[in-house]
């Protein structure tokens, strides 16, 4: 076949090009580490780097998301904390308000101290995030959600949390109502306390306890009335069922010895007298860690009380602080928990994204060792290729036929 | 002795004009289109004498191209297809320069708005979080818009390519119609006019790198070149002209038309099969309005799905309100192909309007409504895969509803309908107060205090327009365990009207929006924990938008809802569309796949192509050590040409000398 001087030289020089254009494009991706620079290079490849990508966008906003929730958990915990060390000196000055020494005038001292202690509980149950917002304020609240109004402290937010992230869920606000409103009332189970005389109305003259529970099964959820009938020491108990109206149980009334039915046991201490009555309702999820306080310092301020009324009273009330300190701290260990699950799911997430990055990189990055191969291999082809062009185009006849 | 010196003298004529030959190769080694040319030399007849026929010597008869028609035909066609797919291959490496892939693509941007909200969710309260949602949002808006408008320069790119492409085919049209001419002047002379002729082949050569011609030779020696399946382009020494004109639809758009005279033809782009204006044209018919329709589908989509959620919630105004919409999206486009019926005033006088009804349901095609066989019926086709229905006024299809105004079209007349094609160019960002974005749920709810249950509320946002704030508040109330599946709860919405829902719960389904079970209320609650027997949940308004994170966390669903290009079912279901992601994923490696594929063919067509080229010219190109041998072959012949003369000289010399004496 004859060849065309022309166009071998055209072929030879589009020959060039094309290996120098493989060069620079393989120079190009080792500068670059990335074997996909556009789509064309690899349809699909960058279509495995985009959906990567995006798992990666995806994480790093849960990733701030987490550090929102994890910043109001630990402002929360504190807040808690510092709530619960709080009631734990109210129930302390409770204690030492039950001491029968103390004068009207020494209770009025522990009251003061009491009313401080609840200003404090107030500003921690309204203690903001940092961002606007409150820590207890539930779904939502325009202003601190505890309002200290006539007849005591309320929440007025909306119950409930509210929670960020989309690959998880992460709380941003503690419930301020079930953490300080939503105590268990008396034991947990029932509530006990004393009634005015039937007969006198005056306040009775013995004092019952929490009591406890004897025999879960039997438990009926329903409103009980304890009478006491007759002098002592030839009293006798009444046990009635107000829900449904029938006797319970009776017999003859010693104080300090346990009266026992329908699975429950209570102790009347004191010196009861004819007509006196105890009330047992059921526990609801109602007890206010305010107005346990509230109450308590009512009743310290109170004057002239006897010796059973003040029992009762400190029984009482150190039954509630025990319930809403019981249940402050179980808020706390939530919201511990709720740290500890954020600490769980970084972790997963981090594990998330390192594997969406390998992805990505296995999609689109260069495997440098087969590129440095690939282009020393091209090197050597372009070498020699114009080594070979030099060598064959200075080959003609014209060169051997002189004159 | 006569006899010898003519001998001589014709052998060094006719040597001398090989070599004239030699040396004209040797010149034009180099020119383009150039056919190697060598002298044929036959015998004199020889002279009848007593001694029988005496040698004459050599006569030139002409000078002949080395040439063939077939290779050179071949050449110029599969030229004609290189240059097609290179354009072609150039075009989409621009386009796919459109779509890029990670941070720069929109893709990215999408998961930086709805990501965005995420900070939102975490911070209800604080107004720099929604003011980076605004800033994210005009970013995304900016992408798309970009996009549309990059998509628009190319569109320009192409018209104006395409009229310097008509001007360059024109000019070599009056060329090869002129050098027609002449080479019928001289076809008489019985030799071939060989530069006239190459000439000719280089132009149409040229000529088919622009569009491809089919050529048919006629007796006199001219050449009939025509285009587009046997559309004349030049005959005998005229040429008709290629104007571009504006498409029948849309007047951005450009066409080929052949004019004769006043008449002006249009060019349909499937008959021209090679040269670079077939590949603009096919480009711009196929791929530029793919990746229009494709980005603009991705925009509407997404567009009026953040509306939509953004009018679910409430927003910060005083009093909170629906929120108003982040994103402008454009409005289909109807184009009347412009041979219409028209009033007087030139106006349409008839019309087709079209409107979005489900974005979610748009596919990324254009349509062509035209008149059916019977009057008053017509027929709308998918352009994308060619799918023919029959609609009327009213008709919903693809997403999209079909009106006609002012009046209903008529026969013959048809209309292009872009539901998407203009929504990228045309996404903004209206909303310009962070105050509106509505990042608050319309409706909140409360477990009971007593609740014996472990139930909490993980979330509630309102889904749809079923939402209205008249159903509230409900009060939710779990029943026993559903006789069908024990593990699962009864439950009963009581409305404020007194009417009452029944559901059953089941862990991770939402309450509140299951139109199949009869409870359509607009809103999806989903529960953590479980609930038991007996406790109550409280359904009521939010009180507090400024706090409640609930429809930013909506939002954040989008990004997981396959919401783009829903099918809808032969059964009236909606099939599975793709993520907003995924989406763009997709649409990044189709066009990927596109440049991918017209980068090997583009490779594959130009190897074709030089070796044809390589094959014509091993025929017709001139090889310079071939010629360095002629040289010396017709030197050295030239040189005993001399030789004869001179041994005639000597002969006659010899013979005076003689004579002298």
């Amino acid at each position: 076949m004859r060849i065309a001087t022309a166009n071998l030289y055209d072929a030879s020089i589009a020959n060039l090009q094309n290996r120098q254009t493989a060069l620079q494009t393989q120079q190009q991706q080792l500068t670059s580490g990335k074997r996909v620079a556009s789509a064309g290079d690899d349809p699909i490849g960058a279509a495995r780097a985009e959906r990567a990508q995006t798992v990666i966008d995806r994480v790093d906003a849960n990733q701030r998301a987490i550090e929102a929730s994890r910043n109001s958990m630990t402002l929360a915990e504190s807040a808690l904390g510092d709530a619960g060390q709080l009631l734990q000196q109210a129930r302390e000055t409770m204690v030492a308000a039950g001491n029968a020494t103390y004068t009207d005038a020494e209770r009025l001292g522990l009251a003061g101290k009491l009313q401080g202690i609840r200003d404090q509980l107030l500003s921690i149950a309204n203690r903001p995030d940092g961002s606007g917002g409150y820590l207890f304020a539930g779904q939502g609240s325009n202003n601190p959600p505890f309002l200290d109004q006539v007849g005591g402290v309320s929440f007025v937010g909306t119950p409930g949390t509210i929670q960020t992230g989309s690959l998880g869920n992460f709380q941003l606000t503690v419930d301020g109502r079930a953490t300080w409103e939503q105590a268990r009332s008396g034991n947990g189970f029932f509530v006990t306390d004393a009634g005015a005389n039937s007969v006198t109305g005056a306040p009775a003259q013995g004092w019952i306890d929490p009591g406890s529970v004897t025999n879960p099964a039997q438990l009926t959820g329903q409103n009980y009335r304890i009478g006491i009938a007759g002098t002592a020491p030839a009293q006798t108990y009444s046990v009635t069922n107000t829900t449904t109206g029938a006797a319970v149980t009776g017999g003859a009334f010693k104080a300090g010895q346990s009266i026992q039915f329908d699975g429950m046991a209570v102790t009347i201490n004191g010196a009861p007298v004819n007509g006196d009555n105890f009330s047992i309702a059921p526990a609801t999820n109602s007890l206010k860690a305010f107005d346990v306080l509230d109450k308590a310092i009512s009743e310290l301020k109170v004057p002239l009380r006897s010796g059973n009324q003040i029992a009762q009273s400190n029984s009482n009330r150190l039954r509630d602080l025990d319930a809403v300190l019981g249940n402050m701290q179980s808020a706390r260990s939530q919201v511990g928990e709720k740290l500890g699950s954020l600490d769980g799911t970084e972790n997963r997430l981090s594990g998330l994204k390192l594997y969406s990055k390998q992805e990505k990189s296995a999609a689109e990055d260069i495997d440098m060792v087969q590129a440095i191969s690939n282009f020393q291999n091209q090197q050597t082809g372009y070498e020699t290729a114009l080594k070979t062009y030099a060598m064959v185009q200075r080959m003609s006849l014209f060169q051997f036929i002189n004159g | 002795m006569s006899g010898l010196l003519s001998l001589g003298s014709r052998a060094m004529f006719a040597n001398q004009t090989a070599l004239q030959t030699v040396s004209q190769n040797i010149s034009n080694a180099n020119t383009a289109g150039y056919s190697r040319q060598s002298a044929v030399l036959t015998t004199a007849p020889g002279q009848y004498t007593g001694a029988g026929f005496m040698g004459r010597g050599v006569d030139v008869r002409t000078i002949e191209r080395s040439h063939n028609e077939f290779l050179t035909r071949e050449a110029f066609t599969s030229k004609s297809a290189a240059s097609a797919d290179t354009t072609r291959a150039e075009q989409l490496t621009r386009l796919e320069k459109i779509f890029p892939p990670g941070n720069d693509g929109l893709g990215h941007a999408a998961s930086q708005f709805l990501n965005s909200l995420m900070d939102v969710a975490s911070r209800p309260t604080d107004p720099s979080a929604r003011q980076v949602v605004l800033g994210q949002a005009s970013q995304l808006a900016a992408n798309f818009a970009g996009v549309g408008a990059r998509l628009a320069d190319l569109q320009a790119g192409i018209a104006s390519d395409m009229q310097a492409e008509v001007a360059v085919v024109n000019q070599l049209a009056q060329q090869i119609a002129s050098v027609n001419d002449k080479i019928s002047k001289v076809q008489g002379s019985g030799h071939t006019p060989n530069d006239l002729l190459d000439q000719r082949d280089q132009l149409v050569s040229k000529l088919s790198e622009h569009i491809a011609v089919t050529t048919l030779p006629a007796d006199d020696g001219t050449l009939g070149v025509f285009i587009g399946g046997g559309q004349r382009l030049v005959l005998g020494s005229s040429a008709a002209t290629l104007t571009v004109a504006a498409d029948n639809y849309d007047p951005q758009r450009a066409v080929l038309a052949l004019s004769e005279g006043k008449l002006k033809r249009p060019l349909d782009e499937n008959v021209l099969t090679g040269g670079s204006m077939s590949a603009l044209l096919q480009f711009q018919n196929k791929d530029l309005q793919d990746a229009r329709n494709m980005v603009g589908q991705l925009a509407a989509a997404l567009g009026t799905r953040v509306n939509a959620q953004n009018a679910l919630g409430l927003d910060l105004s005083n009093p909170p309100g629906a929120g108003a919409p982040l994103f402008n999206v454009a409005a289909p486009r109807v184009l009347p192909a412009s041979s219409n019926q028209r009033n007087p005033d030139g106006s349409f006088t008839n019309g087709v309007q079209a409107t979005i009804v489900d974005a979610s349901q748009l596919l990324a095609s254009s349509y062509r409504l035209s008149t059916g066989a019977a009057p008053g019926t017509y027929q709308l086709t998918r352009l994308s895969d060619g799918l023919v229905r029959t609609v009327a006024s009213g008709s919903t299809v693809d997403g999209f509803k079909i009106g006609f105004s002012p009046a209903p079209p008529v026969a013959g007349e048809s209309y292009v309908i872009e539901p998407v094609g203009a929504a990228a160019a045309g996404m903004r960002r209206v909303l310009d107060n962070p105050v509106g974005i509505a990042a608050a749920s319309p409706v909140t709810a409360v477990a009971a205090t007593n609740n014996a249950g472990t139930a909490t509320v993980d979330s509630i946002y309102a889904v749809n327009g079923s939402f209205s704030a008249a159903n509230l508040p409900i009060a939710l109330a779990f029943g026993g365990p559903d006789p069908a599946n024990p593990a699962n709860l009864t439950y009963t919405l009581t409305l404020p009207s007194g009417a009452t829902l029944n559901g059953v719960w089941a862990a991770g389904k939402p309450i509140g929006n299951q139109p199949a079970a009869g409870i359509n209320l607009g809103f999806e609650l989903r529960l953590n924990g479980v609930p038991r027997t007996g406790d109550t949940l409280a359904i009521a308004a939010t009180r507090f938008p400024n706090a409640n994170n609930g429809n930013a966390k909506a939002f954040l669903n989008i990004q997981a809802e396959a919401f783009v290009g829903q099918r809808l079912q032969p059964d009236g279901s909606l099939g599975a569309g793709t993520t907003v992601n995924d989406a763009y994923a997709g649409d990044v490696s189709e066009i990927g796949a596109r440049v991918q594929g017209a980068n090997y063919l583009s490779g594959t067509s130009t190897r074709v192509a030089a070796d044809a080229e390589a094959g014509r010219s091993s025929q017709a190109g001139v090889n310079l050590d071939e010629e360095a041998s002629r040289l010396i072959q017709y030197q050295q012949a030239y040189q005993a040409s001399a030789k004869v003369l001179q041994t005639a000289q000597t002969l006659f010399d010899e013979l005076l000398r003689i004579a002298a004496r």
